[in-house]
């Protein structure tokens, strides 16, 4: 059975009716879609299937098999970003970070069907995705200013040196 | 190490579904995957054979004549723009992602829940008078959705297709769930027919979806909606469950009725 | 303190924003076993016999742990601050809650696991269990624990208690009793991770654990104990939590992971299912709080007593430390010169309780905030006059003495009431924090040992 999972086409060796989840995490090492409840209740598995966003733990690979998955880490990298993930970042949407990598696919998917920003439709696209840390405000403004295009990538840097007048920071990020 | 892996059958097309499904032993139909991944994921289910409906064409929805056809793998998120009450039931039914991966189907045939009424569209389908074709034992065979219900049907065939008259107009009433991820305890599916005949069907009353008979009796013989509530509870057999008692179930479902034929008295 | 008042990217934004921050669940480790627990059924049972020997013939098991493999099995949360131990890591003999863990199963996947756990049998002798700790005092209540139906290590008292000034004094000068009683439930933390750990056995005789726990040094040490491993030979490796809430220093996955690891001598993962989180994972405390409180008819509050029940649940975990909390926080942000506080930690057969979010203060501040709301009602007074009339002033005593220097009730009630829009009366809006003295002190809190504030020396 074969999935092109970011872009890069894989023969897989799970059985058909292994979760795409488990296929992505366990064979693959995907491991931006979390497992957070395993019965499509909290949406942290979520990925994009043939371009729709998916709770990949419901999803028997046997019925994907041939479809183009995309992940967070298929979304954006460090150096190229995508709005949705420097949107995300630019506006703390993110505190222990498990539900973002659900949320963000569900932002994209949003996005892309012509997601305005307007906050009942963030909501609406966004409703089966659970958050326990961070109230949610940060997490629909986030989206909202994605929509609209407020955060440029290339303006979140990746470099953490303090500009001039900025204060120093002492501990320099880095990818946990 | 664990038990021999399942067959995994993939069928191409509606033919080779039924006769991949057969008389239905030993097989479990996996169409969306909403209700059945869980299952196997926490070994709930062991099937020996599990048949995955993806490709099989049963998803395609039809309009012609004033006749509705939907296909048994027809995502829950496509009835947003079929008649009430199947569209505003079936938006309030999870969330937009699980709406676009649960079937019609696999709602119809959704187990009872543990704690929480499942199979919500089922009540308006009822409503609408819709009719299942179904493959399995004897072969195909077509009924009236809360016969399909009612006998058992529900374990051990294969839904081909649903099929309804548009109606002249359809209403909902129900205990609105708090968000997304809670179940409705408790909704009323109202339809004046293509026949100007009215049906009224509930979800949450009884352990699947069930029509109002004697609120029907009641609504034709005059027209009176409070009465037709009162007689609703005849039909109905209230359970205990997570969500509400049996006794708050009893008291609410009169005041849907009446406000679902009320709404059903509104609209032209 | 450059950085308060400035916009600092969160250090791990990035790596969550790409996928790669790493949680105990990402962590890789060729030739990983998966764990899963026999949980008890019941609430409180006498465990007459236990065998594990199908599952540990079972094909693709690994390694099946009990109490009896466990070195030190009881050891307690808050042992290393003197209170004692009475939980045991595998039950051993008795169940007092159901989801307790009663055996454990390490195997090549989780299928099998799940079956071998089908394989272990139990005979248990079930007993009537408690859960209404209100009726734990009753002669004939069911018993959780052998000591009787309170925390017993507060010292002399089987009790936290607060005595200050004459409670019965103020009572008999009071024009109204008001009396309230109120009852928090309980709280799941329900964190996006579940608990998680996977513990790796090196070939030097360590074990790496990674932890999603919230106290590394605390859990290490509760493992060192169980083990009876000294320290250096565990190294543990925390890391982004999924979220804890305080849920996630019960250091409930760790050890047993550890003893499955050194028995099977492979990596091992145990990953809770969302439903053990719900039926096993320790909750926020549900607790019985009755507040009766002497006023007088011009809104002083002049003393209190107050009767404080915590669900410990089965076993005492942090509840000791919860309590004592909340003892010093029942006058809430209020000056009280007359208190009597009588708080117990007692045993049900309920999940084990824990820390959550202001653990044992939360609790407190509900009952006390929702009180002051009443005794407004019943005098009629305006909500917000009647908590700035008793706020805290500078001087002021608490019910376990400490001076206050600084607090901020006057302060930060005033701004409240302007961001809601409230229009206080002049006389409430020119309060301050300033000592009380001369026409603005109060009799009650005159002189009373220990009191307020002003006319005092200190």
């Amino acid at each position: 059975m074969n999935l092109t999972v970011n872009g890069v086409e894989t023969e897989l060796v799970s059985p058909p009716l292994a979760s795409l989840l488990h296929v992505l995490r366990e064979e693959l090492g995907v491991t931006s879609p979390k497992a957070g409840c395993q019965q499509g209740g909290c949406g942290a598995c979520t990925v994009l299937v043939d371009g729709q966003p998916r709770r990949a733990c419901l999803v028997p690979l046997g019925a994907v098999a041939g479809a183009e998955v995309v992940t967070v880490e298929g979304l954006g990298s460090l150096d190229g970003l995508s709005p949705v993930q420097a949107a995300f970042h630019e506006r703390y949407a993110a505190q222990c970070g498990f539900c973002t990598s659900g949320m963000m696919i569900a932002a994209h998917a949003y996005i892309e069907r012509g997601g305005t920003g307007e906050r009942a439709t963030i909501l609406e696209a966004l409703g089966g995705h659970v958050c326990r840390c961070t109230g949610y405000t940060k997490i629909v403004e986030a989206v909202g200013a994605a929509a609209r295009g407020e955060v440029a990538p290339a303006d979140v840097q990746a470099d953490f040196d303090p500009q001039p007048g900025e204060p120093e920071i002492l501990v320099k990020g880095a990818p946990a | 190490m664990t038990a021999a892996r399942p067959e995994v059958l993939l069928p191409s097309s509606p033919e080779d579904a039924i006769e991949a499904f057969g008389d239905g032993t030993d097989v479990t139909v996996v169409a969306g995957g909403t209700i059945v991944m869980p299952d196997l994921t926490y070994g709930r289910l062991q099937p020996t054979r599990a048949l995955l409906l993806t490709r099989s064409g049963l998803d395609t929805i039809t309009r012609e004549g004033g006749t509705v056809r939907l296909g048994a793998t027809v995502p829950v998120a496509a009835l947003e723009d079929s008649p009430e009450p199947l569209a505003s039931t079936a938006l309030h039914v999870a969330d937009v992602e699980i709406r676009s991966q649960g079937t019609v189907g696999g709602n119809l045939c959704a187990p009872p829940g543990a704690g929480a009424p499942r199979g919500d569209l089922q009540a308006p389908l009822i409503a609408l008078g819709a009719r299942v074709r179904s493959a399995g034992a004897g072969g195909q065979r077509t009924e009236a959705v809360e016969e399909f219900l009612a006998n058992g049907s529900r374990e051990g065939r294969l839904v081909l297709e649903l099929e309804f008259e548009e109606p002249q107009a359809g209403a909902r009433a129900a205990l609105d769930r708090p968000h997304t991820h809670d179940y409705t305890a408790l909704s009323v599916a109202a339809c004046r027919g293509a026949d100007g005949a009215v049906r009224l069907a509930a979800s949450g009353a009884a352990p699947h979806g069930i029509r109002l008979p004697s609120a029907e009796r009641a609504y034709a013989q005059g027209g009176d909606a409070e009465r037709a509530g009162r007689e609703a509870i005849a039909d109905a057999s209230f359970a205990d469950d997570a969500l509400a008692s049996a006794w708050y179930r009893e008291q609410m479902l009169p005041v849907l009725v009446r406000r679902a034929l009320t709404d059903l008295q509104e609209t032209a | 303190m450059k950085a308060v008042g400035a916009r600092l990217p969160r250090y791990d934004g990035l790596a969550h924003v790409t996928g790669r921050t790493t949680y105990v669940d990402d962590v890789r480790a060729p030739g990983l076993l998966w764990t899963k627990a026999l949980r008890s059924p019941h609430h409180s049972a006498r465990i007459v016999n236990i065998d594990t020997s199908r599952a540990e013939q079972h094909p693709g098991v690994r390694a099946v742990i009990t109490q009896a493999d466990v070195p030190q099995n009881v050891y307690g949360h808050l042992e290393a601050l003197g209170v004692p131990a009475d939980e045991p890591l595998l039950a051993d003999g008795e169940v007092r809650y159901r989801g307790q863990p009663i055996a454990a199963v390490a195997a090549e996947d989780e299928a099998t696991a799940r079956e071998a756990l089908e394989l272990i049998t139990v005979e248990y002798e079930e007993r009537e269990p408690l859960f209404d700790i209100r009726l734990a005092f009753d002669p004939g209540a069911p018993t959780v624990h052998e000591w009787g139906p309170v925390f017993p290590h507060f010292g002399p008292h089987r009790q936290r208690r607060v005595r200050k000034g004459d409670v019965e004094g103020a009572f008999d000068r009071a024009h109204v009793i008001v009396e309230g009683v109120y009852r928090p439930g309980a709280i799941e933390h329900v964190p996006i991770e579940p608990q998680t750990a996977l513990v790796v056995p090196e070939a030097d005789g360590r074990l790496t654990i990674y932890s999603c726990t919230q106290a590394m040094y605390f859990s290490m040490g509760v493992v060192a104990q169980h083990l009876q491993l000294p320290l250096n030979r565990l190294k543990f490796v925390g890391g982004t939590v999924g979220g804890g809430f305080g849920g996630k220093v019960d250091t409930a996955s760790e050890t047993i992971s550890a003893l499955l690891a050194l028995k099977a001598q492979r990596p091992v993962k145990w990953r809770w299912t969302r439903e053990e989180e719900f039926l096993a994972s320790s909750t926020r405390a549900p607790w019985h709080i009755e507040l009766a409180d002497a006023v007088t008819e011009d809104g002083w509050i002049l003393g209190r007593r107050t009767l404080t029940l915590h669900d410990a649940g089965a076993y005492t975990r942090f509840s000791s430390y919860g309590l004592t909390k909340h003892a010093f926080h029942h006058a809430g942000a209020y000056t009280i010169p007359n208190v009597h506080f009588d708080g117990f930690v007692v045993y049900s057969n309920r999940v084990p309780t824990t820390a959550m979010r202001g653990f044992g203060v939360t609790s407190v501040s509900y009952a006390v905030e929702l009180h002051m709301s009443r005794i407004a009602e019943v005098l009629g007074m305006d909500p917000w006059e009647l908590r700035l009339k008793n706020a805290n002033r500078i001087g002021d005593v608490t019910p376990n003495l400490v001076r206050l220097k600084d607090p901020s009730t006057v302060p930060v009630m005033q701004a409240a009431a302007e961001r809601v829009g409230v229009e206080l009366r002049p006389e409430y809006r020119s309060m301050s924090s300033e000592p009380r003295s001369g026409d603005l002190l109060p009799e009650h809190l005159v002189g009373n040992a220990g009191q307020t504030n002003g006319t005092e020396a200190r």
